[in-house]
């Protein structure tokens, strides 16, 4: 067993004193001498002697310290006080689980394998080719599914004027329960037709996303020996172009209100100043998700090129969403409603990863409700927790936290303690040790407008953001990973022109605004 | 060609790599503040490795820390591992006694400085021409017995049977366990076979753990186990019984390394005392850490490496991504990166672009010439590389240049203290970043016993600054790896309590851990050496800005700068003396720790490199040039913008900074920032000096004095560079004046509007002026400060006002005064 320090008294006899040292001696014997020699009033002349005297003694003891703490340990195996197969099994564990030679010979996993190849292809002249397919494959599920919405509103149509016919008609040849009947049976009818439309989409979806992966990792395989390019040719690629019926645009109206925002350029540190981008933004924070699809276009959208070659690259996007306690409630209807319009071809669904994810942590407070800390021992999420999904077809973010809120947010009397600013500090974390080096966060802590939001109340809030997350960036420098070059603080859409200015203006109050070169 | 110079076997560098133990959730120390991370731990622990100089130890070379907690070290590598010589039958029992023998050295050298291998085996011993040399032999001491990494720290076969016993508790080192491990390889190269090479992880293990059992000697038992016993029986007795004694089960029956070199087996292997060619030390004209700087600058990146050659594989951390992170810092659903376990293996760094990018350096320029009489032979040398005009910066990272720089500073610091002067001449050039410790320590002339007086003084038992020491430290510069590291911390601390200890007539102010801060960064693995620089510079310096009350002193300072702000910007002056933004609001820390506590390390260390070559009055230059920097803003500036603007100094552009306050000393006489305060060993106390100027007095005046020297200097050498005015009345200055100087008498002077032109038809000199000084002369009847703050309003640059007035200059010889009545 280890032992603790041990300490030895030292007796010099020719200048009668003593000193206790303890072994292991960790300083240095040199110093130890001139300081026994000024404590005790020993004459220059005695200095060599000393030092000899005590450095033999403390190498003397140091063997003998060491060699006992040997003896223990041998002698308490050979009378079996240890239990060697005990002892064999934990070190092959520890060298199994902590070194690569004796650690299991893990290949690649089909993730890895199909990320580099898609990293690889998507930073060569074949990047076009892949977003074109993309792109057309996105159009392929877009108009199935706009066929889809459109069967199911004839489908309704078409049962409303049924039923009202039939209501017409209660007075004369239908009784109520026919009626009841005719309801039941739209009611079937409607379920079974969305059922059957939507395993259709789903089954497409698959089909894309393993018609999509084959191509990709045949084209890789091409690519290495001829530089030509193959197109795949399938029905599940995407029809002429001129048939896509063109859609009224009926967003636009939306789309044009102006949206503000401001960038600034701070530094952090006293001595050694550390640049980050920061950056205020009042919009749709679902329009950092969405892919704009009103144009129609055949071209894909600029944005999602430059979150196509980050996808796997060590300049991570994030967004935090907020959410309720429960993974993949209704709140984030509109977030699932985006992510479903086009194909996933990297990661699983959506809904399988919200699955994944309960039952993790399902299993986890179900197990730990008892010893770890949390403050309810309910088998829920709380406020300040956060789940991960990953995505790669939406328009500029590859990560999303989702953040469990609670009702206390709207309240004006939140601090620097509450649950949701120390979730935040776990988010920033977390984008620090993965390579998550953009990030947006809601700088009211909340995307939609609400009553309580007065002027004083925003800024009172966006202040309290501001300064916790400058306190966060500062910390995160020490802790070894990546830094957060770019920041942006989203306010809700429609937020008042005056509230905007105002929380501009309190930023370079808070975080320190570099000098603009000026040239001279 | 002169690149075979380069290329000697042993100059040759391998890297390994491997993660820190990351700290579990959020825990604080005891201190409060967060805990440092593990990687920095190791990294300052492992700077002293690289001071090991052995010839039977591969000199480590450079740790490199890298992100999420990698570490890297960097050292010598050369030859092939021992181990794939085994079962090739090529060692006789002489080649294994000498490798014994070295192997040896090269341990008691490091238990001697309480370092133990922990992790020898064959495969770490680096065989070359017969001589080898220990590899990684640090990793166990920098992650503090491996306690800072989560991987054993191991060698299956080699590791002696109570490392297993202890488990992972071991918390104190124990040589004798590499001891044991030495057995272990003998007993494979005596035996000529791999041990127990059939076997998998556990049990091997369970082999070693068996042998503790065993009663008869060890080494038999292995060579029976292997079918060796003939074997066993040829190794001659002498060989045999060092490998029995070494794999003796109780440690303390096993000797120390340095017992067992004292055996007669090695006696024919010992240096011969009467062998003195090898006893001395012989001067390398580099050695292999230069050629790692040189290799570094020419494009060689470890990391790079490391990347290239697949030690390290970066899977996308999008696949790796946490699922779930509870408040309390839970993170579910994040596997371990494969990639983060411990992989032994080395990576050699290629040297072919160092080779070529060398390859046209002539082979007299591996020796330069340093002094010579000689007209024809110092022609004979060749050009010296031209990097005159380039900005520092780019000169620090041009190979050639610095392979010059290095090859001729390395020359001369060996020469030190006899080659001071030139140590001087060529740091004025500018200063090689790799010799930096080095040639600073001889421009504060430290001397050569340094070591022993910093051992003497106590640095152990407590005092009653240590608190505020204690609370210091962790602030100071800790964005440095080396300062933010435990090391880092205990050498400051222990350097401060020295420098307290020493300094009895001074008080520990804070400051004073961000002045030493250079030092110990440039120093680290030479406290002494850190101690002596700051006990040299201090009083040169900052003399008496340490007194317990050094108000005096720094108002002085402070006063000076003023003047000096007005001496070469009045514009500036009056604008900041207009909205009250004295030096005293912004400018103490300046000074105090000399920009230490302003800058980052980086700029300080360029700072410092011409501090050191001027005098304690370059400080003021260099807050003056801070100024000038942001003149626009501070000039659009009320008070209020002014105090924001310094309580979070904006970046400043240090090499402008560098220059504009070289320029400006270079142009300022030195007695207009004469102090009174000023350490008497380097303050100019002569007749014609200035001397007994009181701070009162001093704090009134808005214009800096001038000494006769100075103004004797300007007149006799320069005198296009001065306007002298006299300000007596008219027939004082025509019965005597200063030869050219021009007059305007004081009473003439309206002084109730700031105008120029007020002074007469002498006004356009004034207005006109560029870059003269403008000395002003007047006598014990004119106002010796209305007249100089007159022309400081009406913007006049180098306004100075001559110390002691007109009567002092009487008695000159050869005089520099005429009468104008005779000229006229």
């Amino acid at each position: 067993m280890a032992r603790p320090k041990e300490s030895f008294l030292y007796k010099n006899m020719s200048y009668n004193f003593e000193h206790l040292i303890e072994i292991p001696f960790e300083d240095s014997i040199d110093e130890l001498t001139h300081i026994l020699m000024s404590k005790h009033g020993i004459p220059r002349y005695v200095e060599e002697e000393l030092l000899e005297d005590l450095a033999r003694f403390v190498k003397e003891r140091t063997v003998e310290y060491n060699d006992q703490r040997v003896m223990n340990l041998i002698n308490g195996a050979k009378d079996n006080k240890i239990n060697i197969e005990e002892i064999t099994k934990k070190w092959e564990k520890v060298l199994k689980e902590e070194v690569t030679e004796y650690g299991e010979q893990r290949c690649a996993s089909d993730n890895e394998l199909f990320a580099t190849a898609y990293h690889k292809m998507v930073h060569s002249p074949a990047l076009e080719t892949m977003l074109q397919l993309e792109h057309m494959y996105s159009q392929t599920v877009r108009q199935k599914a706009k066929e889809k919405n459109q069967l199911i509103q004839e489908m309704s149509e078409r049962q409303s004027k049924e039923m009202n016919s039939a209501v017409d008609r209660l007075e004369k040849d239908m009784t109520e329960s026919q009626i009841n009947g005719l309801v039941a049976r739209h009611y079937e009818d409607h379920a079974l037709l969305q059922g059957k439309l939507n395993s259709e989409l789903d089954t497409i979806k698959e089909a894309q996303r393993r018609e999509y992966r084959e191509w990709l990792m045949q084209m890789l395989e091409q690519n290495q020996t001829t530089s030509s390019l193959p197109t795949p040719n399938s029905p599940l690629t995407p029809m002429p172009i001129e048939s896509i019926i063109p859609s009224v645009n009926f967003n636009n109206g939306v789309a044009n209100v102006p949206v503000l925002e401001e960038s600034f350029t701070i530094h952090l540190g006293s001595q050694l100043k550390q640049m980050h981008n920061i950056r205020i933004l009042s919009a749709n924070v679902m329009d950092l998700c969405s892919v704009d699809d009103s144009r129609q276009s055949s071209e894909p959208t600029p944005q999602i090129l430059q979150t196509a070659l980050a996808l796997y690259s060590n300049d991570l996007s994030g967004l935090v969403l907020m959410a309720d306690n429960k993974i993949g409630s209704r709140m984030t209807k509109e977030f699932q409603d985006i992510c479903d319009r086009t194909t996933e071809f990297h990661f699983s669904h959506l809904e399988d990863q919200f699955n994944k994810i309960s039952n993790m942590s399902l299993g986890y407070l179900k197990r730990d409700s008892q010893s770890n800390n949390r403050n309810s021992h309910s088998e829920l999420l709380q406020a300040g927790d956060f789940y991960v999904t990953r995505h790669s077809n939406l328009a500029q973010v590859h990560v999303i936290f989702h953040m469990v809120s609670d009702d206390s947010l709207r309240g004006t009397n939140i601090n620097s303690r509450h649950p949701i600013i120390l979730g935040l500090r776990n988010i920033l974390k977390t984008a620090c040790s993965n390579d998550i080096t953009s990030l947006t966060i809601p700088l009211l802590l909340q995307y939609d407008m609400t009553e309580e939001m007065t002027v004083s109340w925003c800024e009172k809030r966006a202040e309290l953001v501001f300064k916790c997350v400058k306190g966060f960036m500062i910390e995160m420098a020490s802790w070894g990973g990546s830094d957060l070059k770019n920041l942006q603080f989203m306010l809700p859409q429609g937020i008042s022109n005056q509230v905007f200015q105002s929380l501009t203006e309190m930023l370079p109050r808070i975080f320190k605004v570099s000098n603009p070169k000026i040239l001279k | 060609m002169s690149v075979s110079l380069l290329k000697k076997p042993q100059m040759h560098f391998g890297a390994i790599t491997f993660f820190a133990k990351q700290h579990k959730d959020d825990v604080c120390g005891s201190n409060g503040l967060p805990l440092t991370p593990n990687s920095i731990i190791i990294y300052g622990r492992a700077q002293i490795l690289k001071t090991i100089v052995n010839p039977y130890l591969c000199r480590y070379l450079d740790i490199i820390r890298g992100k999420h907690e990698r570490t890297i070290a960097v050292s010598q590598y050369c030859g092939k591992p021992l181990s794939s010589f085994i079962e090739k039958s090529v060692f006789s029992f002489t080649d294994i006694k000498r490798i014994a023998y070295q192997v040896l050295q090269g341990l008691k050298e490091l238990h001697s400085r309480n370092i133990v291998h922990h992790n020898l085996s064959s495969e770490n011993i680096l065989y070359e021409n017969g001589n080898i040399k220990l590899f990684n032999y640090g990793l166990y001491y920098m992650t503090d017995n491996g306690k800072l990494v989560s991987f054993p720290i191991v060698q299956l076969l080699y590791t002696a049977p109570e490392v297993y016993l202890e488990e992972f508790k071991e918390i104190i080192a124990n040589p004798k366990v590499d001891i044991w491990s030495l057995g272990i390889i003998l007993a494979e190269l005596t035996l000529n076979k791999l041990l127990w090479s059939s076997l998998i992880l556990g049990q091997r293990i369970r082999k070693v753990l068996s042998l503790v059992q065993s009663t008869t000697s060890v080494f038999e038992r292995i060579a029976r186990e292997h079918n060796c016993y003939d074997r066993y029986q040829a190794i001659p007795a002498d060989l045999k019984e060092i490998i029995e004694v070494c794999l003796n089960i109780y440690s303390e029956d096993r000797p120390t390394a340095a017992e067992l070199l004292e055996k007669g087996i090695f006696d024919e292997f010992q240096v011969q005392k009467t062998d003195w060619l090898s006893l001395l030390k012989m001067y390398e004209i580099f050695t292999i850490s230069e050629l790692y700087y040189w290799w570094q600058l020419t494009g060689g990146d470890v990391l790079q490496e490391l990347k290239r050659q697949g030690l390290i594989r970066s899977s996308p951390p999008i696949l790796s991504l946490p699922h779930l992170v509870l408040i309390e810092g839970t993170i579910l659903g994040q596997d371990r990166n494969p990639a983060t376990l411990y992989d032994p293996k080395i990576v050699e760094m290629p040297m072919e672009t160092l080779y070529e990018r060398f390859k046209n350096i002539s082979f007299s320029c591996y020796y330069p010439l340093i002094q010579t009489k000689s007209e024809i032979i110092a022609q004979s040398e060749p050009e010296p590389y031209d990097a005159t005009g380039l900005p520092l910066v780019i000169k620090e990272k041009d190979p050639e240049y610095q392979f010059h720089r290095v090859i001729l500073l390395r020359r001369l610091l060996h020469g030190y203290p006899f080659t001071r002067d030139l140590i001087v001449k060529e740091a004025e050039k500018d200063i090689p970043p790799l010799f930096r410790g080095d040639i600073w320590s001889a421009l504060l002339n430290v001397r050569g016993d340094y070591e022993r007086q910093y051992a003497k003084i106590d640095k152990a038992t407590p005092t009653p600054t240590d608190r505020q020491i204690e609370v210091d430290i962790p602030r100071c510069h800790q964005y440095n790896e080396l300062l933010s590291s435990m090391e880092g911390h205990k050498k400051l601390k222990r350097i401060l309590k020295a420098w307290v200890n020493q300094n009895t007539q001074y008080v520990y102010w804070q400051g004073l851990d961000s002045l030493t801060a250079p030092f110990l960064y440039l120093n680290f693995n030479d406290e002494a050496k850190a101690f002596s620089c700051l006990s040299k510079f201090v009083p040169k310096y900052l003399h008496n800005f340490f007194l317990k009350d050094n108000s005096a002193v720094i108002e002085e300072y402070l006063a000076k700068f003023s003047q000096l702000i007005a001496f070469h910007d009045p514009v500036l002056a009056n604008h900041l003396y207009e909205i009250n933004f004295y030096p005293q609001l912004f400018a103490i820390p300046w000074f105090l720790t000399l920009f230490s506590h302003v800058f980052p390390l980086h700029k300080i260390l360029h700072l410092w490199d011409k501090v050191l070559l001027g005098n304690s009055s370059f400080s003021l230059h260099i807050g003056l040039s801070v100024l000038t920097q942001l003149r626009d803003r501070l000039l659009n500036s009320g008070f209020n913008e002014c105090i924001l603007l310094f309580s979070d100094l904006p970046e400043v552009d240090i090499e402008k900074c560098v220059i504009l306050s070289a320029e400006t000393f270079q142009k300022t006489p030195g007695s207009i920032t004469h102090r009174e305060y000023e350490n008497e060993e380097f303050k100019k106390t002569g007749e014609l000096d200035i001397s007994g100027v009181t701070l009162q007095d001093l704090k009134k005046e808005r214009c800096p004095r001038i000494s006769v020297s100075d103004l004797l200097e300007l007149i006799r050498n320069s005198p296009d560079k001065a306007i002298v005015v006299d300000i007596r009345n008219i027939t004082q200055f025509n019965r005597c004046s200063v030869r050219d100087s021009i007059n305007i008498p004081f009473s003439s002077v309206c002084f109730s509007e700031n105008k120029i032109e007020n002074v007469g038809h002498h006004s356009n000199v004034l207005k006109d002026n560029l870059d003269k000084i403008v000395v002003v002369v007047g006598d014990e009847e004119t106002d010796l400060e209305l007249f100089p703050t007159f022309l400081l309003n009406c913007n006049v640059k180098f306004v100075c006002v001559l110390h002691g007035g007109f009567n002092i200059l009487l008695p000159i010889s050869p005089t520099i005064l005429a009468s104008q009545n005779h000229i006229s």
